[in-house]
Order: structure tokens, then sequence, then C-alpha cells
């Protein structure tokens, strides 16, 4: 990364000191111009300062790099971010870029969306810390986050947890603060890190609890290497009853409720489904599985690859085709990113319109998800909690030619969208009334039921 | 029914025979239902584990939990009935969680012995509390339509027969036809009873009040396994608008969650059976088959509310009421 990049958090008003040394050519001075229209546009009452989407831009033109799939660089959640990196691209000769007028007007334009944030990206993780107080293990996990190499409630949650462990290892106790204070202090630069790389999951955020939890409990005259490995197999102990043993009896009961011949729907994703669908096969139980999968992610090709190696009859269908499909389905099993209080689920988005078709056929609709990701809040729809896919993944993945009807790789002026949007919401909200029940390691329960969860643990 | 005899003395069926590897646990459950003809079937579970417990020689409560589990097997071969089921979860709940260190395991077994027979004891005044619950949802002049016949609405109508002025309309249930039996005790009582077609709920359902079942099982999704029937006076009282209320001792709730008929066909038929109808005297002589469910399920939304000794219960509070008791 060139050392040209500026801090993203600064205001466009801050905007990088002006090449007064250098001529500047007409596109220049225009742009500088128009940045200093944006400044004070955006001092006159926008909203706060958001990172400028310009320098992850400017980055991606001097390295020349096309957006690959694995590696999105959002332009912001206006998706404007090809389009303005390309007007940019006559003025940014040199390293330096600022949002323009144009780009801060697409920010206004969402502003339905706006209290999201704008995704996250590689870039500016690191610019914005001092990277040196962040382990390596972190850096690393953020870096994996941000460019969703690791995706899944429970795969997040548990790369987390392995990364804590190892940070937790790596720490000394300083001299004048006793460990289960300062170990917290220690931690909370790092969680913000992560939280900069991608936002936490609930997973991830009711682990990390558990865990401050243990690390206030710690007793004072532990010596410093015995309270780590206690705090680790704390940790240890956790993964393995929260997800893993809770996964196993989630498993057994799902797989009670598959009767031979029945066809199994299943979307995007979930590591406890692929699991359960795999043991059910193992224990020879006939079923045939469809997979309804949905742009941008299309995770669920992993899941048919996984499940069709393994010999299970599978179709694959995308989300549009559901309706075609649902007539011969009997059960559809899906996973879930956060349970609520009121009953309601949080899930990859498009999983609230299985559920509503699944409901009007009168197709059980089960959802599969450990009681470590119950939170006592209450959801009433998907624009509260949410969080939007970099807007690059909206156009990974497609074909060449589509790429060259779309002009996505045009750099002219012409190929410029000022007036398109890019919306990709990552999950979405399925009410109570839809959903049959809720397979957890507590049993098979109605979703009216999850509030109970929490104060029937607490007695244990 | 009304008052029924306090103290169970142990018979001598329900005593361990000498051979102890041998306990026949369903000779005791057969023995306890014949000894009280008012004990429901999950009570006569619990009374059949617990006399297996106390002629046991069993050492630890790991072995017990086992030997219960395997009695628990039996005993549902036996019957397959949820009632059966429901009894055998909740005794064994109830010894899994029992937890008494300070006295050795001999005595333990003795406690959980005598805390399954006291609990069977106070049971059997849930009907009583469950009559006197429903007897404030009904007014005088009613007409209460019921199905099959059930010992718990059974004692409900006589209590407010005591106090109100109702008229009962109750459905034959064929092909048991114990709709019969309801008629004929409440008319002895002095109730006015008429006996409806089981084709003909629909037809009647404009001059009923409310619906009052019993139930074999109130299950996780608040829903009801009754007699073969229940489900579909449900919908059509839900549709008429009428209440419709299933009356079950706390005892008989399941945490089974059933996604379709056939998951409570395979869990409880109590002699429900494919047969074949006699031949016509047209003299066809191949009999068409015939599905004759005993059982059948009531989906939880088609349910007022649901009245137990431990409240009234809306079918959304059944779940939560078992998520409680069951994850402690």
């Amino acid at each position: 990364m060139s050392e040209a990049n500026h801090p993203p958090n600064a205001s466009p008003s801050s905007a990088p000191p002006k090449p007064a040394q250098k001529a500047l050519t007409k596109a220049e001075r225009r742009e500088l111009q128009e940045r200093q229209r944006a400044a004070k546009a955006a001092n006159a009452g926008a909203k706060p300062p958001k990172p400028p989407k310009q320098p992850p831009q400017a980055q991606q033109q001097q390295q020349g790099t096309s957006s690959q799939p694995s590696t999105p660089r959002p332009g912001g959640s206006s998706g404007l971010g090809p389009a303005a990196a390309k007007k940019d691209a006559p003025a940014a000769a040199s390293s330096q870029s600022a949002p323009t007028a144009a780009v801060t007007d697409a920010m206004r334009g969402l502003r339905i969306f706006s209290h999201f944030g704008l995704p996250k990206h590689a870039g500016t993780l690191r610019s914005n810390v001092k990277t040196r107080e962040i382990h390596p293990a972190i850096l690393r996990l953020g870096l994996q986050f941000a460019e969703f190499n690791i995706t899944g409630a429970n795969a997040r949650c548990l790369a987390t947890l392995q990364a804590l462990k190892t940070v937790i290892q790596d720490y000394a106790t300083p001299q004048d603060s006793t460990m289960n204070r300062d170990l917290i202090k220690h931690l909370t630069p790092q969680i913000t890190y992560l939280v900069s790389a991608r936002g936490m999951s609930v997973s991830m955020g009711n682990a990390i609890r558990q865990i401050k939890l243990y690390i206030s409990g710690l007793s004072i005259d532990l010596p410093e290497q015995d309270a780590k490995e206690l705090l680790c197999s704390q940790i240890d102990t956790y993964i393995q009853e929260r997800i893993i043993a809770a996964d196993q009896v989630i498993t057994s009961s799902a797989i009670s409720k598959i009767q031979d011949g029945d066809v199994i729907l299943t979307y995007a994703r979930s590591s406890v489904v692929e699991k359960m669908l795999l043991e059910a096969f193992d224990l020879g139980k006939v079923f045939s599985v469809i997979v309804v999968d949905s742009r941008p992610m299309l995770e669920g090709k992993k899941l048919l690859s996984v499940l069709s190696s393994a010999g299970i009859p599978c179709t694959y269908c995308l989300l549009p085709a559901l309706g075609s499909v649902i007539s011969q389905v009997s059960k559809v099993f899906v996973g879930a990113h956060s349970l609520h209080a009121n009953g309601a689920v949080s899930s990859r988005a498009g999983t609230a319109m299985v559920a509503t078709i699944a409901k009007t056929h009168a197709i059980p609709f089960l959802i599969c998800c450990e009681t470590y990701k119950y939170t006592p809040a209450v959801q009433l729809d998907s624009f509260a909690m949410n969080e939007l896919a970099p807007a690059s993944t909206m156009h990974a993945n497609l074909p060449s030619s589509l790429r060259a009807d779309l002009r996505l790789d045009d750099e002219t002026e012409a190929a410029q969208r000022p007036n398109l949007h890019a919306l990709s919401p990552l999950y979405d909200l399925t009410p109570p009334s839809s959903i049959t029940a809720v397979v957890t390691e507590m049993g098979i329960i109605p979703p009216n039921s999850l509030a109970w969860i929490p104060l029937s643990q607490a007695e244990q | 029914m009304a008052a029924s005899p306090a103290v169970l003395s142990p018979s001598s069926a329900l005593t361990p025979t000498p051979s102890r590897p041998e306990f026949n646990v369903v000779d005791a459950y057969e023995a306890a239902l014949k000894h009280d003809s008012n004990l429901s079937a999950p009570l006569a579970a619990i009374l059949a584990l617990a006399a297996m417990i106390s002629g046991s020689d069993i050492g630890t409560m790991a072995e017990l939990l086992t030997a219960l589990h395997s009695a628990c097997t039996r005993l549902q071969q036996h019957r397959s009935a949820i009632g059966i089921s429901a009894g055998c979860n909740l005794f064994t709940r109830f010894v899994a969680q029992y937890q008494d260190h300070a006295r050795d395991f001999e005595h333990q077994k003795v406690e959980i012995v005598n805390q399954g027979r006291k609990f069977v004891d106070e049971a059997k005044s849930y009907r009583a509390k469950i009559a006197r619950l429903a007897l404030s949802f009904v007014q005088d002049d009613f007409v209460i339509l019921t199905h099959s016949y059930s010992r718990v609405v059974m004692e409900a109508l006589l209590l407010i027969h005591k106090h109100k002025r109702i008229s009962v309309f109750v459905t034959e249930a064929r092909p048991n036809s114990l709709g019969q039996k309801t008629c004929d005790a409440s008319t002895a009582a002095g109730i006015p009873c008429t006996l409806v077609l089981d084709s003909a709920v629909a037809y009647v359902i404009d001059q009923v009040d409310v619906c009052m079942v019993g139930s074999e099982a109130v299950v996780e999704s608040g829903g009801l396994v009754n007699a073969v029937g229940s489900y579909q006076m449900a919908l059509v009282a839900k549709y008429a608008n009428k209440p419709f209320y299933a009356l079950a001792e706390s005892y008989k709730f399941h945490r089974l969650f059933p996604l379709s008929q056939s998951d409570v066909a395979t869990a409880a038929s109590a002699g429900g059976s494919r047969h074949s109808l006699p031949s016509s005297e047209s003299g066809h002589s191949s009999s068409p088959s015939v599905i004759s469910p005993a059982v059948d399920y009531t989906k939880p939304k088609l349910i007022s509310h649901v009245f137990s000794d431990v409240g009234i219960l809306t079918p959304d509070g059944v779940s939560q009421y078992l998520v409680s008791m069951f994850l402690e």
C-alpha cells in the first residue's frame, strides 16, 4: 500500500495536501474545485464524516488490478465504486484523491441504509490504527473477515476464539496491574480492530462477552501461566459445549424429523444443516436435497459440492426459481445468524422469502441454531440491524460477456451511473409467524419460546 | 371421577417378584390400571416404574437410568400410547435430576419411589382443579360440545352441572363409539345430552357455545393429541368462531414436536389400524383398504386455551412451561 493513503476516517474536508508543487492539469484543477465544494457541502450538514471511498479506489487504479471476487474493494454502499474510481482515474494521476461531489451525493442518496455504515474493506484496516498494537493473529483474522474468506456465524466465532486464545497466550501482565483487569483492556483494541474489518456477528459478540466474564472471574492469586491455561481451557469448554456438542444434539433432533423419501430444502449454507444432512445420509436415511442459493454470496455452491460428493442426490437452483420447486418439498431446514427474544430469526438474506413460500404451502420450516446465538434484543424488521455486502461483490462472478454489456470494466466517463445505487444486505429477518420450529440443543421449540432459553440456562 | 380413594396401597401385583431382573413392568402397569379404573395411562406408567425401582437391587444412578430407559421402552412397545411416553419421560426426568448426596443410594431409591407415588396421589386431584377452572368459562344455558369420552371432561361437566344449567352434545367417536359412554354418564347425572354423528359436527356447530375435549397429550408445539376427530372438530370450531378448549393434566405435557399427522401416528397410535370394511351386500369380494387412526394431532393455532392444573395456558404457554420445566 502506498504511503499516499491518508486515514480513511478523515473527513472529506481534511483532504490530502494540495499538490502545490505539481502543475495542475485541467482535470486536476477541476477535481480540486469539486473537492472543496464537496467539503463545504459535507460540513454544511451532511452526516458525520464517512471514510472517503477514494483512497481505496485510487489504490485500485494504481495497482491496476480489477476487483477480484475474493478481495472486494467496496466503493461504498452507493456501488459507485467502479464508476467513481473511473471518474477519478484521469484526475488521480498522482496518488491523491478525495471524494467528489458526485460520490458525496451518492452517499446521501442511500441515506436510508446509511446507518449500516459503509462496508469495510481491507484497505481501511491498517491505516486507521497503530498496527503495532494489534496481534498478528488478529491482523490476519481481520483481513480474512474483510475479504470474506471466513463467512458464517459459527466459523467467524470459532476463528475469533482461536485467535483470542493466541492473544491471551502471548499476553504479559504489566507490573502494576492484575490480569483480570488489564487483559480486558488489552483485548479491547484487538476486538475493535476486528469490528473495523467487518461488523461483529451476534455469535462473536456473545462469545466475547463470555470470555470477558471468564477473565474478570480470574482469581488474582493464580500465577500468570496458570491463569492463561485456565482461560484457554474455559474457552475450549465454551466451544465444546455451546457449539460442538450443541451441534450434535441439534443434528440428532433434526435427523429424527427426516423420514425416508423426504425432499429437504435448504438455503445458502449453514454449517449445522450441512452436518445434519451428511450424518442423516450416513445413518442410511433416504432423502434428496434441494439447495437454494442467491447472489452475491453464492454460498450454496459450496454446500452443493460437499453434499453431492458425499453421494446425496441434490438439486441446485437460485432463489427466484423457488416457486417452481416448492411443491416437491417435504421440509425446509435452514441455519441462522441470530435468534431474537420475540421469536424472530436473522439469517442470510433471502431466508425470509423461503419461509414465507414454505408457509403458504404448509411445509414445515425449521431453523437449526445453537442457543449461544440468542440475543435478548427484539428485532422487528431487517432494517434496524444489518450489514451490507461490499458493492464489488455485486459484480463479482459475472460472466465476461455480461461484464462487457454492463461496461463494468469500462473506465470512460460515459460508463458511469451516478444514479444507480447497488444495495446488498447480507441478512434478513424471518418473523416468528413464518417459522414452524427452532431446533436447538434444548429441544425443538416453537419460536415464541426462545425468550425462555436464557432463563432455563441461568438455572443450570 | 369425582373423589377417588386417596390411598393407593401397594397391591400384590405391584410388589416385585423375587427374580429381580425379570421384573415385569408391563404387568405392573396393567395391574395399576386394573386397581384403579380412574388412573390415566401416564400415572399408571409412573407407578409401574416406581414399583420397578423399589424392588430392584440397582446400586448406582447410572444403572438406574439405564434400567428406567429399558423399562420405558418395554412399556411403549406394549402400548404405544403417547400418554405412556409422557409419563415415562416425566418420571425419568425427575429421577435424572434427583440429587441427594446426604444419604446412600438405597435411601435415595426409596425416596424416589415415595415421591413418585406421592406425585400420583396428588395428581388425582388435578382433574378437580381443572374442572374448577373450566367452571368459570361456562355460563347458564351453555351448550358444550365434546368428543368421545374423557375422564377429565366428564369431571368438569359434572362439576359445572352442579352450579349451572348446561346441555351437552357429544360425538359418537367411531369406531370405538366412546361417545356413547359420555352420553350415558351425563344422562345418569341429569345433564341433557345429545349424541351427534361424527360427520355432523359442522351441522351442529352453530348451536354450540363452546367445545371442550380431553387429551392424550399436549405437545411442545402447543398442539393436542387426542382421539381421532378432535382436529376436525377444532377446524370446524375455528371457522365458526367457537372457542375450543383442551383439558389436560400437566403430566400429559410431552416434548414431542410433530410436524404432521404421521409424526403423531408413529409416536402414539393406540390401536389404530388399516383394516378392511366388511364386504357389502352386493357381493364385493375385494374389500377396500381403510385408514382408521386412533389419534390425530390438532394444530396449536386452532386451540383457544389449554386448561391444566398449572393454570389456563395458551398454546404458546405450553411450550414455555415445558422449556422451563425440562431444562432446569
